[in-house]
């Protein structure tokens, strides 16, 4: 197991800048994920570290000691691939011993170690088929095994759910957390699902075009974003953006909106007449009594849940509720929005007020 | 779809075998008959089998000599061209060389032209350029190796390329981060997956040096000339030896047909199935 530190890194492709000093500390035993947008150079700063990208600046060390000049052989490292990237004329076992293989290793601890690792993803049975004659979620586990057998300093996987289908990659997402409690190796995990991140991770990088955005744990994120796009990006469905300015009424601070809704504040730490974007997560509006009218565009029951979308005065907003409703597009309902969960940006940096 | 009418499938496998197979067989009813019965009673059907075109074929010490020769010239020129067109595919696939596609295009010019037009700068090479003291490279079988390189090679590069291309680099990133050098991923990952495309490569190149006639011809005078050439040499000023020349020719067949049959089973599709999901 091994820290790995990514110091003020850029990746520039000729004269094109791709990753803008990105710096990172992933501790002993973490598993970081790297969630972005497509093209944000969470993939290329992965492969950065596993030294299949070179680096145009900046160093990653692991382990206190820096790759940049080290081959991915020699930087004691495991990769999952998104496309799985199994050897396609070698038996599961030949797959998964094949670093040992090469290193020419006795074939008796081969044998062990991919047996120990067969056990661990439940694969003995599978160990003499060759790749074609697997399934997508059997192939992706043998290109875990084959990662585990290897027993590296430090995991890295490379949007490795992304080819599943949904059932699988919530059952891939809990085998993967169980392993790294198991096994307690530091991971770096690419991925623009942020379900993925909010669920597997210890600690989250953020990034959007070659910069990170912010770093924290998965709920620090989701309660406290630094800015707009991560306030955005982070939950499911996406928060609510209302673009207004603060004011002040009977000495309370509230928000109005260009279109003239009023929203309620608890205590934000903007200036009266400030141009801001106020942001609320469908998940803490809820209708009853008392809130503001909205008209219904669309409902969306789940069954557990039911996601409302709707039009406070010009504003798009949606809101789930646990209730099942009878309302109809079209007709009026009260969503009450609770304040101490409402955020304010900053309208022109679109930073945390 | 089953096949509704499976005896018309048949049928249409027998016509086609029959059409392909059916100058094999004259030339080995030619190869069997004395010649006055070849001109005297001309006919496709064999009453007996006069086996002394072979015997003398078989007896002749140059003949055997040029079929070895032959062997070697093909199968050595084969092979080399197989490896370094493998080495040059792996490169421009792999590599971002500068200008690699514009050598890609290149390669291929010398098979623009007829092989007669390199004819005399050949033979020029041969006799005058490549020569140390007495030693020269005409008439010998590492100058007819190299010589069918020239021609070989590019053919060689434009045939493999697309089969190291449809290997995904990934495979290449995976056996990277395993632990392969360079050499160990071509070995290791490649080369097997490369199999069907270098088993084509190989039968076609080792095709072309078996069937060259006119670059032999003019190029080797005894100790390299190779079966085809030693051919011509049966049509003679006072006439020509068709027996003798159709048993050569059956004999000929023999070494191609274990190249094919052994190199064959490797040309099978799909071998990167399995490998990413696409």
């Amino acid at each position: 197991m091994a820290e790995v530190t990514v110091r003020k890194v850029e990746k520039r492709y000729g004269n094109v800048p791709v990753i803008h000093g990105v710096d990172v500390d992933i501790a002993d035993g973490e598993f970081v994920v790297l969630v972005g947008p497509s093209g944000c150079g969470k993939s290329t700063l992965l492969r950065m570290i596993a030294g299949l990208e070179a680096i145009s600046g900046g160093t990653v060390s692991i382990g206190g000691r820096v790759v940049n000049e080290i081959p991915p052989k020699d930087r004691d490292i495991a990769m999952v691939f998104q496309s799985y990237a199994l050897y396609p004329h070698k038996t599961v076992a030949e797959n998964m011993g094949f670093s040992l293989k090469i290193k020419g290793r006795p074939k008796a601890e081969i044998e062990a170690k991919v047996k120990r690792a067969a056990d661990i993803l439940d694969l003995g049975k599978l160990l003499g088929r060759y790749p074609r004659q697997l399934s997508g979620g059997q192939r992706q586990r043998v290109a875990m095994g084959r990662a585990i057998v290897r027993d590296p300093q430090v995991f890295l996987f490379d949007e490795p759910l992304s080819n599943l289908d949904a059932k699988l990659r919530v059952a891939m997402r809990v085998e993967i957390k169980e392993l790294h409690q198991r096994l307690g190796t530091t991971i770096v995990y690419v991925t623009h699902d942020q379900i993925e991140a909010m669920t597997m991770a210890d600690k989250i990088v953020v990034m959007k075009d070659g910069r990170v955005e912010q770093v924290g744990k998965p709920l620090d994120l989701y309660d406290n974003p630094g800015n707009v796009f991560v306030a955005g990006f982070i939950g499911s469905p996406a928060m609510n953006f209302i673009k207004g300015k603060i004011d002040t009424r009977d000495g309370q601070q509230i928000f109005v909106s260009n279109s003239g809704s009023v929203l309620p504040l608890a205590g934000a730490r903007a200036q009266p007449g400030q141009p801001v974007i106020y942001g609320i997560r469908p998940e803490h509006i809820d209708i009853g009594p008392g809130g503001l009218p909205a008209r219904v565009s669309v409902l969306e029951p789940t069954g557990s849940e039911t996601q409302v979308f709707a039009k406070l005065g010009e504003d798009s907003i949606d809101a789930i509720v646990k209730d099942r409703l009878t309302v109809r597009p079209g007709e009026d309902l009260m969503l009450r929005i609770d304040p101490r969960h409402a955020h304010i940006f900053d309208a022109k940096t679109s930073a945390r007020v | 779809m089953p096949n509704e009418r499976p005896w018309l499938t048949v049928l249409l496998w027998v016509v086609l075998s029959i059409a392909t197979l059916f100058p094999i067989y004259w030339l080995f009813v030619i190869s069997v008959k004395p010649a006055v019965e070849l001109f005297s009673t001309p006919s496709l059907f064999l009453d007996t089998i006069y086996w002394k075109n072979y015997v003398k074929v078989i007896g002749d010490d140059t003949l055997r000599r040029y079929m070895m020769n032959s062997i070697i010239i093909s199968s050595g020129n084969a092979v080399l061209v197989t490896v370094l067109a493998f080495m040059a595919c792996y490169a421009l696939s792999r590599y971002d060389l500068a200008g690699k596609e514009n050598i890609f295009f290149w390669t291929i010019t010398n098979r623009m032209a007829p092989a007669a037009v390199f004819l005399l700068p050949f033979f020029l090479l041969f006799t005058q350029v490549f020569a140390i003291g007495d030693w020269k490279l005409y008439d010998t079988r590492i100058g007819m190796i190299l010589l069918y390189c020239t021609f070989n090679l590019p053919f060689a590069i434009w045939t493999l390329r697309p089969t190291i291309d449809g290997i995904p680099k990934e495979l290449d990133e995976a056996a990277t981060v395993d632990g392969a050098t360079t050499w160990q991923v071509i070995t290791e990952v490649i080369f097997p997956l490369a199999r069907p495309g270098l088993a084509v490569t190989l039968i076609l190149t080792w095709v072309f040096a078996w069937n060259e006639f006119l670059l032999a011809a003019t190029l080797t005078s005894f100790n390299a000339r190779t079966i085809t050439t030693g051919l011509s040499e049966y049509v003679t000023t006072t006439g020509t030896e068709w027996g003798t020349m159709a048993s050569i020719s059956i004999i000929t067949l023999i070494p191609a047909l274990i190249i094919f049959s052994v190199v064959q089973r490797h040309i099978v599709a799909g071998l990167t199935f399995g490998a990413v999901k696409e």
